[in-house]
């Protein structure tokens, strides 16, 4: 079982693998189409050439990096499917599956120190510099020239909300209802953040919600720009924003926002321990997106780490979709990989010593806070002990910088319902300081 | 397998973080240069915390696990969407300064330091107190007991007494240090403000070439290149020197010019620099526009490095001959006896010493100001730019004349490139602008068409240390004792090895190489003074 077997969830498109036919729903993204189709291998990691496919289906952890169309390194979990794609995987002497130079993994298999490799005599040294280049990069130049993008006209917008998750509608809502012409964008193809995960826990607000703020925003003369990434505040000649996207056709939008709500929810994080890099350990979220929009399981038997309500619900979910869902515990010691090459997750060997066999690892553990847009206003990080995370120092309100106020999970872990709520005061104070400076 | 990976996109494991740690690089800016965690497409997104949980477990302090400073984009950007903003439309005036920001890492509070007023005077006012100086200049760290900007703090103790103190360490500071220890003179102290590769030395783009304008540059950068060969096997550490050449682009027939008048010079002097047209250099570089230029100057000995290891080599060698590098240890000021310095004040406390040498780029003004001493040095900063990585394509530095862009594939497949601008006004400044983005995708699009589909993953900006002339600044100044080696206009780093072996034997009885009479800081008050080095990137 690989998709639901549910008429909603039929593909309805073709697309190819390393020249192989993979069927695939047109919108789904490539890594959870690959998933689907039991492709579970995408890549290979950039030194020892280790199997690596989608993590964080969320085009935050770049695990699932492939060449697309001719152009190289595409995020293929931000990759949207359509009739006759074509997907190539890259790095690799063979295929994915059984890249020749995974012997690079195994010859240093006590690890690789590029500072000191091969420094015992020139002739050796210059064959390391020479060998190692080659075996460098990842993707190939792209095969032809992109066409230009659209001029970029500078832009003004009275609020800038980035990121439609809870914390964004809550605080678009405010800033509407306050007459304040909203932009809210969000990298994602859908609204609703972690909504789209339905986790459905108590006092979530209902997904219903998400379309209801988006039509409020359309009303006020706003704009919901979904497949549009911010991908940075800069101060020249004060405070700007720079959107990509996605398209077709892409195009780069330049924003002077007068005010700005950072509502960039967090990053999964992968577990850290013997290799929990195999293609098959998956974000929770990630993969019940996937799950709720196309269908996606990614195996028979499932397990699931990390506890609370969240990953309770993650595997309540799983079930649901009809794996076997086992709780993978605190720590595992290891990952065990399937087969001679053991390229793909077989199994987890818990902390007591027991083996858990399992097709996939759903990672439901704390998330990091997608806090890049507050540091590069300066934004202090400390980091606290008790959660393993960094937090950012905001003032009252979220407020991280003039004008700039932060919102959400990317403030620390909270629900939901407690992220909107979040968001409704960082609007809140944005409208306060914005009369205050008028007064 | 049986790898704990902890960064996936460039295979960091455990035990590098373990190794790194065991080091002495404890603070998280030290551990990403040294382990090359969160440099790769996803920028420590997936793992920045798991690399500070494992830091605290080793017994990092909290301010120890401060995140780098975070480089835009926050998600990578094709070349070619840049390209579509018109830089004319982005002012290259710094922005208002974001008033509800907190005091951020410490490069950006560098940014905000005093901004002295050039003065081409050279020699030191006379009467002028120290203390004053120090209070014009800003001093570089408040006081003892206020360490700047909640930096981590060297756990060794400071010497209170060394024959030599270098100021800086740069390549220049950490290389001196080595040389001079390898010569027997060990009682070396160098005094570095933050971790090692956080000034010009970590941020340069890692271009070497021997086409220089002069016979005394040509061959100082062929020893540079020379030694940078050796460097890997005489101090254990890699480089990754890769020889792919320097491909200068003309893109006007003056510009011809001044790369055929060069060429007489690299004759002279036995280098293989030739003129190429645009279809000979489209067998170099194939995907470059002929219709960029109209001609091309090729050296295929020049090359690239990777800047960060050199310093990692210089400072474990020179400690481990007796050298002592203080990271985190801030000047603020000097005691002097007559025409001599006696004691470097830091903020960790006084260091008596017989020779002081000032190795500080960029910030070599402002601490020569402590003594009382003007240079004549602008620093001003560079912009520069990394993008995703790719397989092997582009074997030299390409630089095109007259825009100053220049970019080059590192060894690790990314392109590195940098582009100067003409409106950037004087002072330390190192945070980065979107209108340099703007700049450089225009220019390299427009030079290499397929660079469009390419995606900038980092920016970040270092500074020049300038001079009126474009030569560096060397010999003693003010006091007979405070020896200056720096001013090196954006290409100290590919000197470094050269002029830091030819210091140290100056400085252990050996006869002065002409450097270091030519370059002294009077030539600016004396008839004629030193030819102006009009061949300066970026």
């Amino acid at each position: 079982m690989a998709r639901l077997d549910d008429p909603r969830f039929a593909p309805d498109c073709t697309i190819t693998f390393d020249g192989a036919q993979v069927p695939a729903r047109t919108g789904e993204s490539v890594a959870a189409a690959l998933l689907a189709a039991g492709r579970t291998i995408v890549a290979r990691s950039s030194k020892y050439h280790r199997p690596r496919g989608a993590f964080c289906l969320a085009g935050s952890c770049n695990q699932c990096l492939a060449r697309v169309d001719g152009l190289p390194n595409q995020r293929t979990c931000r990759t949207p499917c359509r009739a006759g794609l074509v997907v190539e995987t890259q790095n690799t002497l063979g295929s994915a599956a059984s890249d020749l130079l995974g012997i690079v993994d195994r010859v240093y298999s006590r690890g690789l120190d590029h500072h000191r490799l091969m420094t015992w005599n020139r002739i050796a040294n210059r064959a390391a510099v020479a060998v190692s280049r080659q075996l460098a990069g990842l993707g190939k130049l792209p095969a032809h020239v992109v066409a230009p993008f659209p001029p970029v006209r500078e832009e003004r917008v009275d609020a800038l909300v980035v990121g439609a998750g809870p914390a964004g509608l809550g605080a678009a809502e405010v800033l509407v209802s306050a007459g304040a012409h909203v932009l809210l964008a969000d990298q994602e193809r859908r609204a609703g953040g972690r909504l789209r995960c339905r986790l459905e826990l108590a006092g979530d607000p209902p997904l219903a919600w998400v379309g209801d703020v988006a039509g409020a925003i359309a009303r006020a003369d706003g704009e919901v720009a979904l497949s549009a990434t911010v991908t940075g505040l800069w101060t020249d000649g004060g405070l700007c924003a720079v959107l990509l996207e996605d398209g077709p056709p892409p195009r780069l939008r330049l924003v002077r926002p007068k005010r700005v709500i950072i509502a960039t929810g967090t990053h999964a994080q992968p577990p850290a321990f013997e290799d929990s890099d195999l293609p098959g350990v998956l974000a929770a979220r990630g993969l019940l997106v996937a799950l709720a929009e196309h269908g996606t399981v990614p195996g028979e038997r499932i397990a699931v780490l990390g506890s609370g309500p969240e990953a309770d619900a993650v595997a309540a979910r799983l079930t649901a979709a009809g794996s076997q869902v086992a709780r993978a515990g605190a720590a595992p010691l290891r990952a065990i990989g399937r087969g001679r090459l053991a390229s793909t997750l077989a199994a987890i060997e818990l902390a007591d010593g027991t083996r858990l066999d399992c097709d996939a690892l759903a990672v439901a553990t704390a998330r990091a806070p997608a806090a890049e847009l507050p540091r590069l206003l300066g934004a202090r990080m400390t980091f606290d002990a008790g959660s393993g995370n960094f937090q950012v120092s905001a003032g009252e309100r979220g407020r991280v910088a003039a004008a700039v106020y932060a919102a959400g999970e990317v403030l620390g872990a909270m629900d939901a319902a407690a992220a909107a709520e979040s968001g409704r005061r960082a609007a809140e104070g944005a409208l306060a300081e914005a009369e205050a400076d008028r007064g | 397998m049986g790898k704990a990976i902890l960064c996936a996109c460039e295979d960091v494991t455990l035990d590098d973080v373990r190794r790194a740690f065991e080091k002495g690089h404890r603070d998280i800016e030290s551990v990403k240069r040294y382990t090359g965690f969160g440099t790769g497409p996803c920028q420590a997104k997936s793992c920045l915390a798991l690399i500070a949980r494992e830091l605290l477990r080793l017994g990092a302090t909290p301010t120890e696990l401060e995140p780098f400073t975070a480089r835009p984009p926050v998600d990578a950007m094709p070349l070619a969407a840049l390209a579509a903003i018109d830089p004319a439309t982005l002012p290259i005036v710094p922005g208002v300064p974001l008033s509800g920001a907190h005091g951020g890492a410490q490069q950006q509070v560098a940014g905000e330091r005093g901004r002295a007023v050039t003065t081409p005077s050279c020699q030191r006012a006379p009467g002028a107190p120290v203390r004053a100086a120090r209070e014009r200049a800003g001093a570089l760290a408040a006081s003892p007991d206020e360490p700047a900007s909640g930096a981590p703090r060297p756990s060794s103790p400071l010497p209170g007494k060394a024959s030599i103190v270098i100021i800086g360490g740069g390549i220049m500071g950490l290389g001196l240090a080595y040389q001079l220890a390898k010569r027997g003179t060990a009682d070396v102290v160098v005094l570095e403000r933050g971790y090692l590769n956080a000034g010009a030395s970590g941020r340069n783009g890692g271009g070497v070439r021997m086409q220089w304008t002069t016979p005394t540059m040509v061959r100082l950068a062929k020893r540079s290149i020379e030694l940078m060969r050796g460097f890997a096997t005489e101090l254990g550490v890699n480089v990754w020197l890769r020889q792919g050449g320097y491909l200068f682009l003309a893109p006007t027939r003056a510009q011809v010019e001044r790369l055929e008048r060069n060429i007489k010079v690299h004759e002279a002097e036995g280098l293989r620099t030739r003129i190429l047209s645009p279809m000979e250099a489209l067998e170099v570089t194939p995907e470059l526009d002929p219709s960029s230029f109209v001609a091309a100057a090729y050296n295929p000995d020049d090359g690239t490095v990777f800047p960060w290891p050199f310093l990692y080599g210089y400072a474990q060698r020179a400690e481990a001959l007796g050298a002592k590098i203080c990271t985190f240890t801030g000047v603020t000021g000097f005691r002097t006896s007559g025409a001599s310095i006696t004691h470097v004040e830091t903020d960790r406390g006084p260091i008596a010493c017989d020779t002081v040498v000032l190795a500080a780029g960029a910030w070599s003004k402002e601490i020569a100001a402590l003594a009382g001493v003007s240079v004549p040095n602008r620093p001003t900063r560079h912009e520069i730019l990394v993008t995703e990585s790719m397989k092997p394509w582009l074997d030299p530095l390409v630089s095109m004349l007259g825009n100053g862009l220049y970019f080059s594939q590192s060894q690790r497949g990314e392109i590195v490139g940098g582009m100067g601008d003409p409106l950037e006004p004087e002072g330390v400044e190192e945070r980065s602008t979107l209108r340099f983005l703007a700049r450089f995708a225009r220019a390299i699009t427009t030079c290499a068409p397929v660079t469009g589909g390419i995606k900038v993953v980092r920016q970040w900006a270092g500074c020049y240390d300038v001079t009126p002339d474009n030569n560096p600044i060397l010999g003693a100044a003010g006091f007979g004792n405070f020896l200056q080696l720096h001013g090196w206009v954006g290409h100290g780093f590919m000197m470094a090895p050269a002029v830091t072996e030819l210091m140290a034997e100056w400085m252990t009885g050996g006869r002065p190489h002409e450097l270091f009479e030519r370059f002294t800081i009077d030539r600016f008050s004396r008839e004629g003074g030193a030819a102006r080095e009009d061949f300066i990137i970026g």
